[in-house]
């Protein structure tokens, strides 16, 4: 057995052996992180290698490493380790996070005295209305709870108070440490990390004067070195006031937030719904949007590509009618109701198309439905939107006496309305949307929704009607159109239909008193030769023989000139046309004057375009060549102002022949009469 | 909170769209004016205790 090495050098050699294994064994750890060994396994495992004695070469290494600076030696249970790392020396990491970003953010190194948290963060509403959450750290807190509320000068002038903050920080601590209280006896021996642990706005100003405004507010040195600490005995705080519970909405509304929730919904719901509603649709940041009357996060909502759009347009167009949003998903995203997210991904869809172009919402409380541009919805359209829009303005200005016959409370509640067909509506298929029918169907449910669709059935044939609500905009009265096949088909101008409500929002029936088969000679407009004219016509319902348009009652009805819808807007120029047409001649040649009834008025002043009986009333009561005849309820007359004599006129149209080249010369083609 | 500050839509309208997420259904409006006044009397009389 050889001798153990006992030279430095050996020494020597032997740490930097050893030093080498370790860091191989650690060669995945961090430069600084320890890597431990035993003296019994670095012994043992020497002497196998070497072949020397274990407790010789023990001692070797215990002396040996202990001499090395880049070891350091500790004793666990009476077990000797050695320590050491990738770069050398072992140094323990120092966690303590005295100054981080976060606290040199909310922890001023110089921090301003406060009366008041307003000091660090403003009451005051922000330019833009964005509300946020404001973060007061914990040390504002503490300054705010520390801070007295209004300097009292008997707190500064009493000597017997303690100052054990201010004193250590001005260097009067280290010579008298016992006298300290133990917090301060903590940071005596480091001055400065005191100053940031235990700030007190005094004696950091004392040691770095600041600016021009912090100085006016802060005491001078010597009153604050006599005040009395706050932070060791915090004076404790006056009671405040109980704060107010009340809050008041823009237009005056106070609301006590004492009382219960339910009370205040009762009261105030529709108000504080409104006011909400209108509060988020402002936010900037649109953090809750809504489609109707739902709501959701906009962080929550699932995201539709021009892809998705592309599909669900094509979808509706093929379909060619409008799409319940159930529908879309169901057809083309696969996604079961039972899913969580179902509603969300509803919402999502019907606000995506909501705000696309090509897409048009028409659909109502309980069933969403989208039409897509180039969807013809209604077929048929002989009367235009804008037209149709003019034509029913009655109904907006006061004219809407539909209530006279079925209050709206009973269309309400019986959930159907009846009505008497007229001929514009049954040559038209259209219904003037009066208080009965809005009574009725359900209202637009977004507030730029100008069309919904309903489906009318006919539980009488198992037919079914697309039926397009236009609803009224501004001073445009509202209507319904696509009944147009039904009532041709199925009814006479005249009849008695009745609409009713199904269990379905968007679904009703409409239904008509069948009768005996009747043929009458009815009067019907010739559209190609754009005239009216009677012709025989059966029908199989029972009809309000007043209204009927036959040829036995009315048989001027085909007089009367089938103005074009644009000129059908000017209601007085229509009621003088009808009384002219349908009016018995009372008068004279020279000066004609027409005697005609209001129902009678009424039917026909329906042919050429809807119109209400407090309308012609109206009518009448404003135009000044008519007047009402005072033994004759009912009765009108009209006097039309007089015109140009006959025979002026004549010799104006022999004029107006003379000048007019015969249409054979000018076209080389005959005259009708020809 | 001093429900004088309140601004009605405005104030606390955070912890509403915390709620609402949480919830993870679209809500309707008289739903949330409800919670919107019991997180409103919530906070006030948090303070005023």
């Amino acid at each position: 057995m050889t001798a153990a090495p006992t030279l430095p050098a050996d020494q020597q050699r032997l740490a930097e052996d050893i030093y080498r294994l370790m860091v191989a064994q650690g060669a995945m750890f961090a430069m600084d992180t320890p890597i431990r060994q035993t003296l019994a396994s670095l012994a043992a495992f020497l002497a196998r290698r070497e072949g020397r004695d274990r407790a010789e070469l023990e001692a070797a290494i215990d002396l040996a490493l202990s001499a090395d600076s880049r070891f350091i030696r500790e004793v666990v249970d009476g077990e000797v380790r050695f320590v050491t790392t990738r770069q050398g020396a072992y140094v323990p990491r120092e966690d303590a996070d005295t100054h981080s970003f976060k606290q040199r953010l909310h922890d001023p190194e110089h921090p301003l005295p406060i009366d008041d948290i307003s000091v660090v963060v403003s009451t005051s509403r922000p330019a833009i209305t964005t509300v946020e959450p404001v973060y007061i750290s914990d040390y504002w807190q503490v300054q705010l709870a520390a801070a007295p509320v209004a300097p009292e000068p008997e707190a500064v002038t009493a000597p017997e108070a303690p100052a054990p903050v201010a004193e250590p920080v001005l260097e009067e601590v280290p010579l008298t440490p016992e006298a300290a209280p133990a917090p301060v006896e903590e940071v005596a021996p480091e001055p400065a990390p005191a100053a940031l642990e235990v700030p007190a706005p005094a004696p950091v100003e004392e040691v770095a004067p600041e600016p021009a405004p912090v100085v006016p507010e802060i005491p001078a040195p010597a009153p604050v070195v006599e005040a009395p600490a706050p932070v060791v005995a915090p004076a404790p705080r006056p009671a405040q006031p109980p704060r107010s519970t009340v809050f008041t909405l823009s237009d005056g509304t106070a609301i006590d937030l004492r009382r219960p929730v339910d009370e205040i919904m009762a009261e105030y719901g529709d108000l504080l719904a409104q006011v909400l509603a209108e509060r988020l649709e402002r936010d900037p940041l649109q953090r809750i949007v809504s489609f109707g009357r739902k709501y959701y996060p906009e962080a929550n909502l699932a995201s539709f590509g021009k892809n998705d759009l592309r599909k669900i347009r094509d979808y509706i167009l093929e379909r060619n009618e409008p799409l319940l949003d159930t529908e879309i998903i169901a057809d083309l995203y696969y996604h079961n109701p039972r899913q969580a997210d179902y509603e969300g991904f509803r919402f999502s869809l019907n606000y995506r198309l909501h705000r696309e172009k090509d897409f048009e919402f028409v659909g109502v409380e309980g069933a969403y439905l989208w039409a897509t541009r180039g969807l013809t919805i209604t077929s048929g359209k002989r009367v235009k939107a804008a037209e149709m829009g003019q034509i029913t303005s009655y109904l907006v200005e006061g004219y809407d006496d539909s209530s006279e016959l079925q209050s709206v409370e009973a269309v309400r509640q019986s959930g159907s309305v009846t009505r008497l067909l007229t001929f514009f509506e049954w040559e038209y298929g259209v219904l003037p949307l009066d208080a009965g029918l809005a009574a009725l169907l359900p209202p637009p449910l977004l507030p730029d929704q100008r069309t919904a669709v309903l489906r009318f059935e006919s539980p009488q044939h198992y037919t079914t009607y697309l039926v397009e609500v236009r609803f009224p905009a501004g001073n445009r009265g509202g209507w319904l159109q696509g009944l147009e096949e039904f009532f041709r088909e199925h009814v006479a101008p005249g009849a008695l239909i009745t609409i009713t409500r199904t269990g379905e929002p968007n679904v009703f029936h409409i239904v008509y008193e069948e009768g005996p088969e009747q043929t009458e000679r009815l009067l019907t407009f010739d559209e190609k030769k754009n005239r009216f004219a009677f012709a025989n016509v059966s029908f199989y319902c029972v009809v309000d023989e007043e209204q009927l348009p036959a040829q036995s009652r009315y048989g001027r009805l085909n007089r009367l000139k089938a103005f074009p819808m644009g000129e059908r807007r000017k209601a007085e120029l229509m009621l003088e046309h009808v009384s002219e047409t349908i009016g018995d001649q009372v008068g004279t040649p020279a000066a004609p004057r027409y005697a005609v009834t209001l129902d009678d008025l009424y039917v026909a002043f329906n042919v050429l375009r809807p119109g209400s009986r407090a309308y012609l009333k109206a009518l009448l009561e404003r135009g000044e060549d008519f007047s009402a005849d005072e033994s004759t309820p009912g009765l009108y007359y009209y006097a039309p102002a007089p015109r140009a004599s006959a025979g002026e006129v004549e010799e104006e149209e022999d004029e107006a022949l003379e000048e007019r080249p015969p249409l054979r010369q000018r076209y080389g083609r005959y005259d009708e009469d020809e | 909170m001093d429900a004088k500050v309140i601004v009605f839509g405005e104030t606390a309208i955070d912890r509403l769209v915390q709620w609402l997420r949480a919830t993870g259904q679209p809500q309707d409006i008289m739903d949330l004016v409800r919670q919107y006044l019991e997180i409103l009397s919530k906070a006030v009389r948090e303070e005023n205790e």
